[in-house]
Order: structure tokens, then C-alpha cells, then sequence
């Protein structure tokens, strides 16, 4: 690993975590601990409309429940989140007990900033902005991949604007995360397959930053391990209740990497896909993986024997200098068996949208960590044109 | 003579040094996203009794002003970034990256991250600017 002696970090990973085959049901347990008595479901409407986990964890919280919120959208908006603080202040709600996947989480996020800062979402928006500790937060995950139950950062669009906003601070980092198999039971294989390479990229990514320290590459490390395990089989089998517990402790142990380590290069352009042309979020990581390796090869090429090894690959023969192509070519393997599509021209993205966002990649946080300094954007569309 | 770190006379030379960068001239040639305001919270064991805001009036890679504010005046600014003297020192020696900073949470910053994130370039040259004043701190 190549630390040296300017190593110098902050591991920052407060949340409890309660893992295990209906430990949802003991949200009610949960919440006493945090000395709260009025939680507000967060949910997203999918989640509300096509399966019974909300009400479930409604009935799990019994009288400590005084309502649900299921207006969350992909691509969570400040409107959304007003609407979910001004219900949270009517039905003083002292907990959030957010339900569904990282847009769900995030939206509970801003409203336990709202419920106890009172004003306007946009007033926080920033880094380290807050002063205290926000409403309680027990976040149930209903996918395995954003990690976004133990990040300290919340996005949320304001659509009027046009923009992301970004709110960054370890004041809203969830207090409680419960890892619960049975609640991802019913993802589909192709939202599965696409989360669980979401949660690869935030391990990788983390290995790969500028940022990276030695705690955060075990966790990194070990999440990799994890998924090209068992990520083939939470897709082959969404019953395969092991492999789903697996699935979200490696997107668990992810996330907590990358909020202490950051991201790089793939998230930066995920995003800017993502915002322009809605590409799903994993889906563009899984794409843009590849391209993102080759490109940062030649400034970490030993971190990519470390991500090999996490692989299971034989290293022996591999050379630093080409760790990064090896690491590129396992996988794209890995993702074909998964069945995810592998250029950007496959999920919408026009040849002639890569110089726009391009552009917009060169703002993202991400990069900012990159092993490779990043600030042209001819460089960022040779990365984008290899994975179209 | 060395310049005390904070004081007017520091922030006076930082604008100087400022506008004769001519690596801030180009890496901030576009930039018109409003005033940025450094704060440094007050510390009066060493002397710092109150938190001490610079306002830098920054438009298409020159300072048009430079002028002491408090707290209160410096968060209307569209970035304010605050943070302790220690930390800020370590933005003056180079130990620490200020866009980074912000990330790990040493630094806080109020306002647009993307923005500053598209400028990381002329924020090191302004890092750059500060390493050309003999300065004098006030903790050694």
C-alpha cells in the first residue's frame, strides 16, 4: 500500500449498525434507544406503491409511528423535501426512519435538517455548515450499493435552479443503519446487478484516491471481495438471503470508505451522465469503470494490484504498470456475466452530449481526489469517448 | 518585515500579491461567481480576539478589494469558508489543500461546492499568492 510518512487522515464512521434477517422489525427498539417517540417514515413511492416494506416498518413501530412520507422521487428535490419537513413539523416528528435506497435516504437527510434548523434547505447547503447534531436518523436500506446510510453528504436537486445541491457534514451522518437481507429480497436482478457495481466503484474509488488511508482500503478491500462473491448470486437468486446479507455489508463497508476517503474520476463522470441523461447511478459507474482505470493506470497501478488481489486474480505476473488494463478487463467480464449493458451508447447517452458533460465533471467533488489532477476537459471526453 | 497572519496588513499584501500573480490572472480569468470570504475564528489565547473575515472581492482574476469583516458580514458573501488559525496556517504553509480541506471537514464552507471545484486551479494559485508574504505567526 503506498503510504508514507505525510500520512495523514480522519476516519469518521459514527453510525450503529444492525445487521441481520428481520432486524427491521426491531426498529422500535431502535428508536427507544434514541430516546425519541414521534418517527416519520421516509420512503420513496415505488417502494410504497409495489411492495409492503413501508407499512411493514409501520407496523414495526407501532405507536412510535406518527405518519409516512412516500412522495420521494429519483432525483430528489428541495420541493420534496420542504413537503416532508412541513409534514414532520405538523406531526411533530422527533426521528426520521428513512426507507428505500440512496435518493429516499438523502431526502430524509434534508429533513432532519429542516425538522431541527427550521428556514430554508438552501441555507445549508455547503461543507461542515452545521452546528449541532440533526433530528435522529434510523436509515432501513432497501438496496445494496449507495452506502448513503453511513455518508456524511446528502444531493438534492433544486429543480428550478437547474442544480445540485450538496450538503456535506457530519452532523447528518444517520445515527442507526439496519442492514436487514430480507429488505432487499425483492430488488430485480438488473437493479441489483447495477447497485451492487455502484458499491464496487465507492470501494475502488477509495482505494484510488488521493485521500486513501489504510483504514478505509481494509474496508475497501473487503467490500470488493465481498461482491465479486456474492454479487452473482444476490443476482442470479434475489432469495439467496446470504448473499443479499453479504451484498449489504459490502456496500456498508463501501460507503463508509469513500466518506472517509473519497471518491475520483468514475463518480465525477457517472454524475454528469447521470444528471444530464439520467443514466441510473450504477449503471454509469459500472460503464465508466473501466475507461477510468486505464485512464488513472499510470499514477496507481499498485493500488490496482491491491483491487486484483481483492478480485481474486493471481498477481504474481501482473506488473504495476499494467494492473490498471488487467483490472479494466476482469471487470468488464465480471459485468458481462452480470448482464449490464457496457457502453454509454447502450443507455442513451449521445455522442455528441459527451462534451457537455465534460464540462460539468470538471465541478464534481469527486474529481477533486482523483490520483490523476484533472482540469481540462478534453482530457475527462478521451475517458467518456472510450466507454461510449 | 514579516506581516502578522491575521491582521489588515497581511490581507492588504495578499491582495497585492494577488493581483501580480499571473498564474491567479489565468486560473481566474472566468471567474464571476461573487466574493469569497476567508474567516478565521477567533483564538485569544494567541490574540485573536474576535473572528477575523477577509472579504475578497474577486472578478475575472484580480482582487478588486480586500477589506476586514465580521462573522456575521462575511457569511453574505456567496463563499464563506471558515475555519480555525490552525488550519488556515496550514493552508498558508502548504500542508493543507483548501478545496480538501473543506471535504474532510477541517474547513467549512458555506456556499457552492461544484463552483469551487471547477476553480481548484486558481484556489491553489491563491494558496500560492499567500506563500509570497513573509509572515509572522502569531503562535510561534
Amino acid at each position: 500500500m503506498p503510504y508514507d510518512a505525510s500520512l495523514n487522515f480522519v476516519f469518521w464512521s459514527p453510525t450503529k449498525i444492525v445487521f441481520g434477517e428481520k432486524t427491521a422489525l426491531d426498529v422500535a427498539m431502535e428508536m427507544e434507544t434514541l430516546k425519541c417517540k414521534k418517527g416519520l417514515i421516509v420512503t420513496d413511492k415505488d417502494l410504497a406503491k409495489n411492495t409492503d416494506i413501508p407499512e411493514k416498518i409501520r407496523k414495526a413501530l407501532g405507536n412510535l409511528c406518527v405518519g409516512i412520507f412516500s412522495d420521494v422521487e429519483a432525483d430528489s428535490g428541495i420541493h420534496i423535501v420542504n413537503q416532508g419537513g412541513k409534514l414532520g413539523k405538523e406531526l411533530g416528528a422527533d426521528c426520521i426512519v428513512s426507507v428505500g435506497g440512496g435518493s429516499a435516504i438523502d431526502t430524509a437527510k434534508g429533513i432532519a435538517i429542516l425538522l431541527k434548523e427550521g428556514g430554508k434547505l438552501q441555507d445549508y447547503a455547503g461543507f461542515q455548515v452545521l452546528t449541532r447534531p440533526q433530528t435522529p436518523h434510523i436509515v432501513i436500506p432497501t438496496t445494496a450499493g449507495t452506502g448513503s446510510e453511513v455518508t456524511y453528504v446528502a444531493v438534492i436537486k433544486d429543480h428550478l435552479e437547474g442544480r445540485k445541491l450538496i450538503f456535506g457534514d457530519y452532523n447528518i451522518l444517520p445515527n442507526v443503519a439496519i442492514l436487514d437481507p430480507k429488505m432487499t429480497e425483492g430488488l430485480p436482478p438488473g437493479l441489483t446487478a447495477a447497485t451492487g457495481m455502484d458499491a464496487i466503484c465507492h470501494a475502488i474509488e477509495a482505494m484510488h484516491s488521493l485521500q486513501r488511508e489504510p483504514i478505509a482500503d481494509g474496508m475497501a478491500f473487503h467490500a470488493i471481495k465481498l461482491i465479486k462473491e456474492f454479487l452473482p448470486r444476490a443476482v442470479g437468486n434475489g432469495k439467496d438471503m446470504t448473499a443479499r446479507g453479504q451484498m449489504l455489508i459490502a456496500a456498508n463497508m463501501a460507503g463508509a470508505a469513500f466518506s472517509n476517503a473519497q471518491l475520483g474520476i468514475v463518480h465525477a463522470l457517472a454524475h454528469s451522465v447521470g444528471a444530464r441523461f439520467k443514466v441510473h447511478h450504477g449503471l454509469a459507474n459500472s460503464i465508466l469503470l473501466p475507461a477510468c482505470l486505464r485512464f488513472n493506470a499510470d499514477a496507481c497501478g499498485d493500488v490496482y494490484l491491491d483491487v486484483l488481489s481483492a478480485l481474486g486474480v493471481n498477481t504474481e505476473s501482473i506488473g504495476s504498470d499494467e494492473a490498471g488494463d488487467v483490472a479494466a478487463n476482469n471487470l468488464i467480464e465480471f459485468t458481462k456475466k452480470l448482464g449490464l449493458p457496457q457502453r454509454l451508447r447502450d443507455v442513451g447517452v449521445p455522442e455528441e452530449g459527451l462534451k457537455e458533460c465534460s464540462e460539468l465533471a470538471l465541478s464534481d467533488g469527486a474529481i477533486v481526489y482523483n490520483p490523476k489532477f484533472i482540469s481540462d476537459s478534453e482530457e475527462v471526453l478521451k475517458v467518456y469517448r472510450q466507454a461510449w | 518585515m514579516a506581516l502578522t497572519f491575521p491582521s489588515v496588513e497581511w490581507m492588504e499584501e495578499y491582495k497585492k500579491q494577488i493581483n501580480s500573480s499571473e498564474g491567479y490572472k489565468k486560473a481566474g480569468a472566468t471567474w464571476t461567481a461573487g466574493v469569497v470570504a476567508l474567516v478565521i475564528s477567533a483564538k485569544p489565547e494567541i490574540g485573536i480576539n474576535e473572528d477575523f473575515g477577509m472579504w475578497l472581492d474577486l472578478h475575472q482574476g484580480v482582487c478588486r478589494e480586500a477589506k476586514k469583516v465580521g462573522l456575521e458580514e462575511a457569511q453574505k458573501a456567496p463563499f464563506c469558508i471558515i475555519g480555525d488559525y490552525t488550519r488556515w496556517k496550514q493552508v498558508i504553509k502548504k500542508e493543507l489543500e483548501p478545496v480538501k480541506g473543506m471535504m474532510q471537514g477541517k474547513l467549512k464552507l458555506k456556499g457552492d461546492l461544484p463552483t469551487i471545484v471547477r476553480y481548484v486551479k486558481a484556489s491553489q494559485e491563491l494558496v500560492e499568492c499567500t506563500t509570497r508574504i513573509e509572515t509572522k505567526f502569531l503562535d510561534e
